[in-house]
């Protein structure tokens, strides 16, 4: 990896994650620089400039999303989503486990230039260490007086409030963390209003992931033109993904977007276990369409690319599936998933989350029926589109992206009561 | 008291290629409803926050695939809407069977059908054949909410319109959606009751037969009855309500006259000006009210007597008396009161009262509906008579009492001719007492607390003896 | 409960006034961490501490799936079953977990020591298999490593 990293540029030690360790790595220089010399607005359009999308799973471009807040308003939000949640999402950890300044100052910059006072970390709940460490962090911001009054004597005052989910996917969809932070279930909202206009407590709100705000100390220190040399064209920088499944070393990659996909899998991660053949690829978190082996070949990891061949580049989720899984007895795990996950809310999914479960189940277990294929097929365009959020769509697209390229499996196990892969998820 | 519309400026959209204008603000469904365009929608309701959870509205904006619910759309100048193109009929298709995937499809014994939205729905926008062959999920089916409300999980399709009344209407905050995804379910709190003083209105905005009235369970199909306007006696605020009677086609001998002739349920008569849609739960027991024992022969001393001589004893009474008196019944209406007036308001020296007090246990006075002065006409007495109470140092001889909830001990050991619909527990009998109809047997108005007057329509027949007032004054 | 109330008083201080109601969730972590599992009533005691309508809070608790209702044991193992663990042999652990505990996932060990429960994602992806007890994340697991953490909590 030649570009110039953003992340994985230190070595992880039993200190690396503290205060005086960042700052030795060059931490809370772009804050003073930003604090003293430049404007919100300045680095607002540093920002836009470098090109960052959100690397949360939506990828929208996280300059113009600030842009929509009406800088006017007595009160504006800033809410990192560190609800980290999308199954094969491991990377938001590392950030709170290793480099946590990182983040706060990267939230301090975000909410300087929202003229944000009070900002949140919404963490998922489950969370242990990343959490203390968190703690730790905001303590020892707080005591060296980058959080806080008057910050570095500028005048601009933000704290940031750490708040712990309680267990729920869903609140990792920004509507749904907004009605979890005011106190109530993680019921999304349905749009217009959005966020920005109107979010936590009626204010403009803007939400990004943690990944997408640890990135700017580096925007500001190095300047968008460096950070937009990274990556492609309409994808800039460098992206955490993170590996899992059936490969010899699964890990977390820092790479620049346009990285490709089979380099990823057969040389940084050690090729698939056991010298097996690959079978398929889910690329983006599990939300994001399967792609089969045929399909990665020439695959580079970018939100374009990855667009182009059917699935989602998302949160940078890498999961790989070697030959001999049952791919039924695979969307099964995932069916189970959306379905304990739906918050319930609206129609199309509560009713199709646990629907599609239940025939995905029976199939599994041997009691498929005829025309269970076309009834799920029927189910998730009854879904796509038609929910208040987009869990909706996540839930329907494996099951239409397994069915329609493993059909065959669905079939088979359907007509014999039994796996073509003897029901293999470990290989 | 519905939610007032935003001021804004004036623009044109298309709705099914129909030029609509429409003002800044509303959204699509907004317009379709008040211009008769069919959308359908479960969750909405437009007095609520708007839920956007059913998706049974979903339209089609210019031309693009993805679907917006109507309930959460704002209008925008040029927006081209199609209520009915081919995606808006599969996505409706989809929804229905969504919804009415865990619906136990209990219509045979539900009392909701024939005025169940879910029922309307599937015969308009649904498949005839259901696509599941799963078992449905089981919830806790048909059960006491509280004295007054069934509930029935398996119906609900959790629409929220109860759980939004009570937190935002009633203010109670006493219904809640609980657990996640399809085993969410609508509870109450354990440990308290669902004694909300509005519970009753959650009967009314459930689109399905989810939540009941247990006081209506069972008693009639609803395509056998037919409503009539009337107005709720229970305070000054003189609710709108409508008064539920089987429609005379409907009637049938084995029946009896009983259950052909009564009020089988009240429900809100929708009335900007005075309750809007909502009505309080004294005010869906007006049927109630109206059925306590009543007066209905006319009687002299105690004996019965008939209608000729009651009044012409009455007459006598008065024309004798030396210093008579009268006290007016704030439950009297505009038309009597005036009768009255024209009749007796210069013979006898007039006396006013609130005929009821509230109860103990009641809710006295709240910020919704609920007006402490428990009569309907209080305004329109004090306008012709002021405020008088009795006073029995007056040695008053005779007294015509009008209305009931008084004893004749308090009136000074004078005689009493009572004007009544009511039995009361007396010590003695009346010198005269004349039976009274009720505000379901005769149409006429009131005048509430803000002076808005507000009508009843003629209900029932009343019962042979039984007089109206404003036509007894006048033969005293 | 006053010191209860003053844990509270304690957590609600480091919120602005104004985000008052976004302590339900933190105050019901709170709670069950002094009481292991909540009711209705922990649920009504809350909401009067803030003053919020207690079907809020009740809402809230049954809804979020960290929170028990019913009681747990000392030691209450969330094993992962999505995507990724599942890949690599969580079905065989949790059989294993179900054999040597003697119970099915849901369930509480007779001696009150362990609740066994299979929970979705815990975002440990890249070190599964993996699962949670109480609040430690053990990861890679294999049968000799669930018998050694297990030994070491009996």
């Amino acid at each position: 990896m030649t570009a110039p990293r953003v992340f994985f540029n230190f070595n992880i030690t039993p200190d690396s994650h503290t205060l005086s360790a960042y700052q030795s790595r060059g931490g809370y220089q772009a804050l003073a620089k930003a604090l003293k010399e430049m404007q919100p607005l300045d680095v607002e359009n540093e920002v836009k400039a470098s090109g960052l999308r959100g690397r949360g799973g939506a990828g929208f471009a996280a300059g113009v999303k600030w842009s929509f807040v009406n800088k006017k308003s007595p009160v504006i939000y800033l809410c990192c989503n560190a609800d980290e949640g999308e199954p094969g999402t491991y990377k938001d950890r590392w950030i709170f486990e290793h480099s946590p300044h990182q983040l706060i100052e990267g939230m301090v910059l975000a909410s300087y230039a929202l003229h944000v006072r009070h900002a949140v970390i919404y963490i998922r709940g489950e969370f242990d260490l990343p959490w203390r460490r968190l703690l730790e962090a905001l303590k020892e911001a707080k005591e060296a007086g980058y959080l806080g009054e008057n910050i570095l004597g500028s005048g601009y005052s933000c704290d940031i409030i750490p708040h712990q989910g309680g267990g729920a996917y869903v609140c990792g969809e920004e509507s749904s963390l907004i009605s979890s932070m005011e106190g109530f279930k993680g019921y999304p909202k349905n749009k217009p209003p959005f966020p920005a206009v109107k979010g936590l407590y009626d204010a403009p709100t803007v939400i990004n992931n943690v990944e997408t705000l640890a990135n700017v100390p580096w925007i500001i220190s190095n300047g968008a033109a460096a950070y937009a040399e990274m990556g492609t064209e309409k994808n800039k920088g460098t992206k955490i993904f993170g590996v899992s499944g059936h490969v010899v070393n699964p890990h977390l990659l820092e790479l620049e977007l346009g990285y490709p996909l089979k380099k990823v899998i057969y040389e940084d991660c050690g090729g698939i276990l056991g010298g097996k053949a690959l079978k398929a690829v889910i690329p983006g978190g599990s939300s994001s369409p399967i792609l089969k082996a045929s399909e990665i070949e020439t695959l580079t990891l970018d939100i374009e690319s990855v667009a182009a061949a059917g699935s989602m580049l998302g949160s940078g989720a890498i999961i790989v599936i070697a030959e001999g899984t049952c791919m039924v007895r695979l969307l099964q795990v995932l069916t189970r998933f959306y379905a304990h996950e739906s918050c319930g809310q609206c129609t199309p999914c509560r009713e199709g989350t646990s629907w599609m479960n239940k025939i995905v189940t029976r199939i599994s277990q041997g009691k498929g029926r005829k025309g269970d294929i076309e009834s799920l097929e029927s189910i998730t365009k009854g879904i796509m589109g038609n929910t208040v959020c987009a869990l909706g769509d996540a839930a329907a697209m494996p099951v239409v992206n397994f069915v329609k390229k493993y059909r065959d499996e669905f079939e088979y196990f359907i007509e014999h009561g039994r796996s073509m892969n003897d029901g293999r998820l470990e290989i | 008291m519905a939610v007032s519309k935003s001021e804004g400026a004036m623009i044109e959209l298309k709705i099914d290629n129909q030029i609509v204008e429409v003002q800044e603000g509303e959204t699509v469904l907004q317009v379709a409803q008040r211009t008769g365009i069919d959308i359908p929608s479960l969750c909405y309701h437009p007095c609520m926050s708007i839920a956007g959870n059913c998706r049974i509205c979903l339209v089609q904006v210019n031309g693009r695939p993805k679907l917006m619910p109507a309930c959460n759309l704002p209008v925008t100048p040029g927006m081209e809407i199609d209520t009915d193109s081919p995606p808006v009929r599969e996505a409706r298709r989809s929804v229905m069977q969504f919804i009415s995937l865990n619906h136990p499809g209990d219509c045979g014994i539900c009392d909701k059908a024939g005025e169940c939205r879910l029922q309307e729905y599937h015969m308009k926008y649904g498949d005839y054949r259901p696509l599941s062959v799963e078992p449905k999920n089981h919830q806790p089916k048909f059960y006491n909410l509280s004295e007054r409300i069934m509930l029935d999980n398996e119906r609900c399709i959790l629409c929220s319109r109860c759980v939004r009344f009570t937190r935002e209407i009633s203010k109670t905050s006493q219904l809640g959606i609980v657990e996640r995804g399809s085993h969410s379910l609508v509870q109450r709190l354990d440990c308290a009751s669902f004694d909300d003083p509005y519970s009753d209105n959650v009967i009314g905005t459930c689109p399905v037969g989810a939540l009941l009235s247990r006081d209506f369970l069972y008693k009639s199909r609803v395509w056998y009855l037919e409503t009539v306007r009337s107005t709720c006696t229970g305070c000054s605020r003189g609710c709108s309500v409508n008064v539920w009677r089987r429609n005379k086609h409907w009637y049938q001998r084995s029946e009896g006259a009983a259950k052909n002739q009564m009020a089988y349920r009240i429900s809100p008569c929708e009335n900007p000006e005075i309750n809007g849609p909502w009505l309080c739960n004294k005010g869906f027991d007006l049927h109630k009210a109206m059925s306590r024992p009543r007066v209905l022969a006319p009687a002299i001393a105690g004996r019965d007597a008939t209608i000729a001589e009651a009044l012409s004893a009455a007459a006598h009474m008065l024309l004798d008396a030396k210093k008579p008196a009268a006290i007016v019944s704030a439950h009297a209406s505009n038309e009597e009161l005036a009768a009255f007036k024209v009749a007796l308001g210069e013979r006898v020296q007039v006396y006013t009262r609130e005929d009821y007090q509230p109860a103990a246990g009641e809710v006295v006075e709240d910020d919704f509906l609920i007006k402490a002065d428990k009569n309907p006409n209080s305004f329109q007495v004090r306008a012709l008579f002021g405020d008088r109470p009795f006073d029995a140092g007056q040695k008053h001889d005779l007294v015509i009492l009008w209305g009931d909830n008084l004893n004749y001990g308090s009136l000074g050991g004078a005689r009493v001719i009572h004007l009544t619909s009511f039995e009361s527990s007396q010590d003695r009998a009346a010198d005269v007492l004349i039976p009274l109809s009720t505000t379901f047997e005769r149409s006429g108005s009131f005048c509430n607390f803000e002076g808005k007057r507000n009508i009843f329509e003629k209900v029932f027949d009343k019962p042979t003896l039984v007089q109206h007032a404003g036509d007894v004054f006048g033969r005293l | 409960m006053s010191c209860l109330t003053d844990k509270f008083d304690q957590l609600a201080s480091t919120y602005p006034p104004e985000m008052r109601s976004s302590l339900v969730l933190p105050l019901l972590h709170l709670m069950q961490k002094e009481k292991k599992h909540l009711s209705e009533g922990d649920a009504i005691f809350i909401a009067n501490y803030l003053g919020v309508p207690a079907m809020q809070v009740k809402e809230a608790l049954t809804w979020y799936t960290m929170l028990y209702r019913q009681p747990v044991g000392k030691h209450v193992i969330k094993i992962c079953r999505t995507i990724a663990c599942s890949l690599l042999g969580a079905e065989r652990l949790i059989n294993y977990l179900e054999a040597k505990l003697g119970i099915k996932a849901g369930e509480t060990t007779a001696d009150g020591l362990f609740t066994l429960i299979a929970v979705e994602c815990l975002a440990s992806c890249g070190t599964a298999p993996a699962m949670q007890i109480n609040d430690t994340y053990h990861e890679q697991l294999t049968e000799a490593k669930i018998d050694q953490i297990l030994k070491e909590l009996s």
